[in-house]
This record gives C-alpha cells, sequence and structure tokens, in this order.
C-alpha cells in the first residue's frame, strides 16, 4: 500500500515535470517572429535573442506564477472544504493588488519630497512586499469574517472574498487617479494579469518566494488532509488546527502574493488545475499538491503562449488573464451548480 | 553630469524601477543598451511622432519598422512592431534594428528595457513640451548621424513658432476649452502639449489643475464659460460634442472640430497643428 502510494506520487510528479517541460518548450518554439531553433541555438541574431532573451524568461515567468497560484487554490480548497475557494474568488489575489498599490502611491507620494526615495520604493522588491503583506491580511479578513458562530462558513468567506474584491478595486481605481498619467498606466498594465519581461532579478526572487511557500505547503500537506476533514475531526486526530490553519495561510498568501507582484492578478488558475488534477489523481493532498502546482505552472504557460498566438493578425496581444478568466468564469458557474447538486 | 544620470538610469533597470527619469520632460534623452553606430541604417520607431520627425529630416529610407499607429504616407509599407503601450520585443529585435527611438511617457518600461538588454540601442526622448519638440528634433538629427539636418529643422520648428506668436500678440485672445474625449469628458490642462500650443496661437486655456490630462468634471466646464470649445477628439464621431451641450458655447454653435491629430502629437506636425488652431481662434484673420 505504501509502496503504491510512492509509485503513484512518482508518476504524478513524472507527468507534471513533463507537462512543464513540454509547455515551456512549445511556448519557447512559437511566437509571433519566425525562429529557426538551431540558429538560435548556434547564438546567431537575432533568433538567439528572441528565443533566450525574450521566450524563456518568459516562460519561466509563467510558469513561476501558475505553480505559485495553483497551489495556493489547492490549499485554500482544503482549508474551506469547497472546492470553490480560489485565490481570485477569495479576494486573496485583490488584497496582494492592493497591497502593491498602496507601496505605489506612497513611493509617488515620496518621490514628491525625495525623489531617489521615491524610485527606490517604486522598484520590484517592495512592491513584492507590499503584495505578499496584502495577501496575508486579505487571507486573515475572510477567514475572520467568514465564522458564523465561531464556526467558518465556507459560503460566508466566499461572500466575504467577493465583497473585498469589489472593495479594492474601488480603492485602485481611486489610486490610480491620484498617481501621474504614466503610473497609472503602468498600475492598469500590471492589475490587468499580463506577463511581462521581468529582469532575472526580479524572477529568481519571485520565484524562490514561491518555491518556499510551495515547498511549506508540500511539506503541510498531510494535514490538509486531516484539516479537510473539518475542525473538530482535525483536532481529534491530534492536529493543533490553529497553527497549522496560519502556516497554510501564511504560505498560501505568500505564493498568491509572490504571483500577483510578478504578473498582477491572473484568475480562476487555482480553481481549474487542482480540480482537473484532482479528477486525475484523487483528493489526496500528498499527491494533489505537488501535481497541482506542476500542472499549474504548465496551465499558465500554455494560457500565455494562446494568449500570444491568438490575436497575431491583429499584431497585439491580450493579457493572459483575460483568457484564464474567459475559461475560469463559465468553469466556476460549472462547478457552483455541481456542488449544488451534490449538497 | 551625463554619465551621472546613465549611471542612475543603470541602476533604476538593474533594480526594476519604473524609470521614473526621464519622464516629465525635466530630463534629456538618454540611451540605453549598446550606442548605435555611426550612421545607423536600420531604424525602429516606437511613437508615430518620432517617425514623423525622422521623416521630416528626410530620413524615412532608414526607417525599419513603425507602430501601428503610424499614418504617415512615406512609412507605409514598413513592418508594425506594435503599438506605443505595447511594443513587441520579438518583433522589434527580428528587424535587427542598429537604433531604436522611443518616446518616454508611453509607458512600455519592461519591455523596452529588454530590448536594450538584448542589444538594441534605444534612444529614450522625453517629449512633453514645444522646446522638447525643437531638442527632440536635434537629437534624432545628431543620432541618425545627420546633424546638420536636426539642427535646420528644429530651427524652422522654432522660427514658425516665433512668427505665430508674434503674430498673435495683438490679437484678442479667446478663452478656450481643448476637449480629448467627451465620455468621460477628457480635456488639455495645463502642461499638456496643446496647452502651449494654445498659449502660442493666442489662445487662453480655460482648464486649470495641475493635470495635463484631467478627467474634467462638466460642472466645472460649464462654470468656466469658454468663448470657444476645440473638439479634438478626432476619433469620436463629430455629433457626439451634443453631449456637451450643457456648456453656453457648445449650445451656440461655437465649436471648432480639429481635423487631425496633429495637436497632440508632438513633433513636426507642430507646424499643422498650429495653423489648424490658428484658423479656430482667429477666424478671417489671415496667419503669418
Amino acid at each position: 500500500m505504501r509502496r503504491g502510494a510512492a509509485g503513484r506520487l512518482a508518476l504524478a510528479l513524472l507527468a507534471g515535470v513533463a507537462a512543464v517541460a513540454g509547455a515551456v518548450a512549445l511556448s519557447c518554439a512559437l511566437g509571433p517572429q519566425p525562429l529557426s531553433l538551431g540558429a538560435a541555438l548556434r547564438g546567431s541574431e537575432p533568433d538567439a535573442s528572441i528565443l533566450l532573451g525574450l521566450r524563456l524568461p518568459r516562460a519561466l515567468l509563467g510558469a513561476v506564477v501558475g505553480a505559485g497560484l495553483a497551489a495556493a487554490g489547492t490549499a485554500l480548497q482544503a482549508l474551506l472544504r469547497n472546492p470553490l475557494a480560489e485565490p481570485f474568488v477569495l479576494g486573496v489575489s485583490g488584497g496582494a493588488a492592493l497591497g502593491g498599490t498602496a507601496v505605489l502611491l506612497a513611493a509617488t507620494a515620496l518621490g514628491h519630497l525625495a525623489g531617489p526615495a521615491g524610485a527606490l520604493l517604486s522598484s520590484a522588491p517592495p512592491v513584492a512586499l507590499g503584495a505578499v503583506a496584502g495577501a496575508v491580511g486579505a487571507t486573515a479578513l475572510v477567514f475572520a469574517l467568514g465564522r458564523i458562530g465561531g464556526r467558518l462558513v465556507p459560503e460566508a468567506a466566499l461572500l466575504v472574498g467577493i465583497v473585498f474584491n469589489a472593495f479594492a478595486a474601488g480603492v485602485i481605481t481611486v489610486v490610480k487617479v491620484l498617481v501621474p498619467p504614466e503610473q497609472a498606466a503602468r498600475l492598469l498594465y500590471w492589475l490587468m494579469g499580463a506577463l511581462g519581461y521581468e529582469t532575472a532579478g526580479t524572477l529568481a526572487a519571485g520565484g524562490a518566494l514561491v518555491a518556499l511557500a510551495v515547498a511549506a505547503l508540500v511539506a503541510l500537506s498531510g494535514r490538509l488532509n486531516l484539516l479537510s476533514l473539518g475542525d473538530e475531526e482535525a483536532a481529534s486526530l491530534g492536529v493543533d488546527v490553529g497553527r497549522s490553519r496560519a502556516a497554510v495561510f501564511l504560505a498560501a498568501s505568500a505564493a498568491t502574493g509572490a504571483a500577483v507582484a510578478l504578473a498582477g492578478m491572473v484568475g480562476f488558475v487555482g480553481l481549474i488545475v487542482p480540480h482537473l488534477v484532482r479528477r486525475a489523481v484523487g483528493p489526496d493532498h500528498r499527491l494533489l499538491l505537488p501535481a497541482s502546482t506542476l500542472f499549474g505552472a504548465a496551465f499558465l504557460v500554455l494560457a500565455d503562449l494562446a494568449a500570444r498566438l491568438a490575436f497575431l493578425p491583429l499584431g497585439t496581444e491580450p493579457p493572459v488573464g483575460a483568457l484564464t478568466a474567459l475559461a475560469g468564469g463559465p468553469f466556476f458557474l460549472w462547478l457552483l451548480r455541481r456542488t449544488e447538486r451534490r449538497a | 553630469m551625463l554619465s551621472l544620470a546613465r549611471v542612475a538610469l543603470c541602476l533604476a533597470a538593474l533594480s526594476g524601477t519604473a524609470l521614473a527619469a526621464g519622464s516629465g520632460g525635466a530630463a534629456g534623452p538618454t540611451w540605453l543598451g549598446p550606442r548605435p553606430p555611426e550612421r545607423p541604417r536600420r531604424v525602429v520607431s516606437l511613437a508615430p511622432s518620432l517617425t514623423d520627425t525622422v521623416v521630416a529630416l528626410g530620413e524615412a529610407s532608414r526607417l525599419v519598422g513603425v507602430t501601428r499607429y503610424d499614418d504617415a504616407p512615406e512609412v507605409k509599407g514598413l513592418p508594425r512592431v506594435g503599438g506605443f503601450l505595447d511594443p513587441s520585443p520579438e518583433a522589434v529585435l527580428a528587424l535587427r534594428p542598429d537604433l531604436v527611438l522611443w518616446l518616454t511617457d508611453g509607458g512600455a518600461h519592461a519591455a523596452v528595457r529588454r530590448m536594450a538588454e538584448l542589444g538594441a540601442p534605444v534612444l529614450a526622448i522625453p517629449v512633453v513640451t514645444v522646446a522638447d519638440v525643437l531638442a527632440s528634433a536635434r537629437r534624432v538629427g545628431s543620432a541618425l548621424g545627420a546633424a546638420e539636418a536636426g539642427e535646420r529643422l528644429a530651427g524652422s520648428l522654432a522660427e514658425s513658432v516665433a512668427r505665430i506668436e508674434r503674430r498673435a500678440a495683438g490679437l484678442p485672445r479667446p478663452r478656450v476649452l481643448l476637449v480629448i474625449g467627451r465620455d468621460p469628458l477628457v480635456v488639455a490642462g495645463p502642461g499638456s502639449y496643446p496647452d502651449a500650443l494654445l498659449r502660442i496661437s493666442g489662445g487662453e486655456n480655460v482648464a486649470t489643475g495641475d493635470r495635463p490630462w484631467p478627467v474634467y468634471p462638466l460642472e466645472r466646464a460649464v462654470g468656466s464659460n469658454p468663448d470657444l470649445v476645440i473638439d479634438a477628439a478626432v476619433n469620436e464621431p463629430p455629433e457626439g460634442i451634443s453631449r456637451l451641450s450643457a456648456i453656453p458655447a457648445v449650445r451656440a454653435g461655437r465649436v471648432v472640430r480639429l481635423g487631425s491629430d496633429d495637436a497632440l502629437r508632438p513633433g513636426p506636425r507642430l507646424v499643422r497643428a498650429l495653423a489648424d488652431l490658428w484658423r479656430a481662434l482667429h477666424p478671417g484673420v489671415e496667419g503669418p
């Protein structure tokens, strides 16, 4: 039995790694410019720059963001014991965006007083920290206000998340009016949920944060299995419910915050991917969490590839967040109807 | 001094900042990435007004790529490399440019920074004011190895500005609201490029505040009671101006619609824009 579980885990990880590698390879091979892979690998320009300088870093960025969002979605679904939980729907992404925006606004205000200090504050690391803090805050809010009579009610938490998202959107709209137009344009582009061209340092820092958060969630995955039974059941099985939940919160928020800092509000990845993976590997989080992480990475890389190629004749590309929402919205509603029928 | 600015910019690029340097018109043009050859031959322009500048310098044949918004007949057949806000680094690099001209206030910092990192010489040019337009003619001229033509272009633009300014000096100055968009109402505010053109051609902008492109409360537009409304929303249907009929000037038909977006393109089309504004502000008075 234990051998079987280890074998299944190995199989799932192998499939996940293959999916990520395949998605990244495909994303590197296809794009608006015809490209000779051989020439690019021999270092002939401009093919080498396009392949190694543009497509590969962007595919890796997509993989990092997708992995973070899918892992966070899986963890939040276990905590809420509801398949509809997801960083975007729960307002965690909104909180992250709000945190990042607040730092940008502070940077603008500071820039009026002391230019260089403002520029420093508007650089990537402080904005990312703001995003993580915002994600943690939003998660805490959703789980605190989603309680009725001391018990976590998933539907209430989801509603709090949706209301919080609307609130965050309002605040961000106000901030857009307050900052200079070029900052506002940048803010808008960021919030749309687009994969762009981050510096290597930013990508590495974001990747490290997501890797840490995912590692923590994988380490907690055994306890996630017990937590998903319900608080009392988990406690009776010897789980320190409060502490475990706080640890999962923090890790899921960090993963979401890093993802939002890198790519803005890309929705529904954490909904679609864990659900499909659950159908393949079953509900055991020790298997589900790492597999979802890998397939989330592959999913977003492919979604971004589709975004880059879909509107090629028009010479433009929609942000990948628009594509995931296009797929995720109907998926959410279908899932909602299904859950209702079962209950 | 210049090298200090370059160091600051490199630091900003390294730390992934918004490249605040260069926006706002205070700083001059800056180089990103490697330097171009003495006489670049494959030039990509990332803004229509910079394309206009290259064309006005008589160097259109050296352009190999422009934005999807470019409409000058000289560049009609050229490949498009995306828009002002969303240039495609892949399309730009595939053209193997030896000079990329970039207008800094359009955003797209990350994409342009990446082009420069991958070896495309980028000239980042802030253009906000009329003085910036003259300076950018010189700067683009010398980057193309055509410094004399740049000097001549800047000189002739400066002369047109001075001529119109002199001619307008003795005339009454109508109070104007210059409408950029109608729904919501966006006007040219103080510090914007059309605001400067208005002043030069003898008008007075009624829009106040400290934002160059404010979303303007209709009530304030009505309260400021302009003598004339100039409709620069050239991409919207002309009859849509009736949306603003609460403004007395609109009700009375004192509206002039501009025929092109020349007044919104800080570049050599300055001359045509000033002529259009002159006709709107001083009907019946012959221009210089």
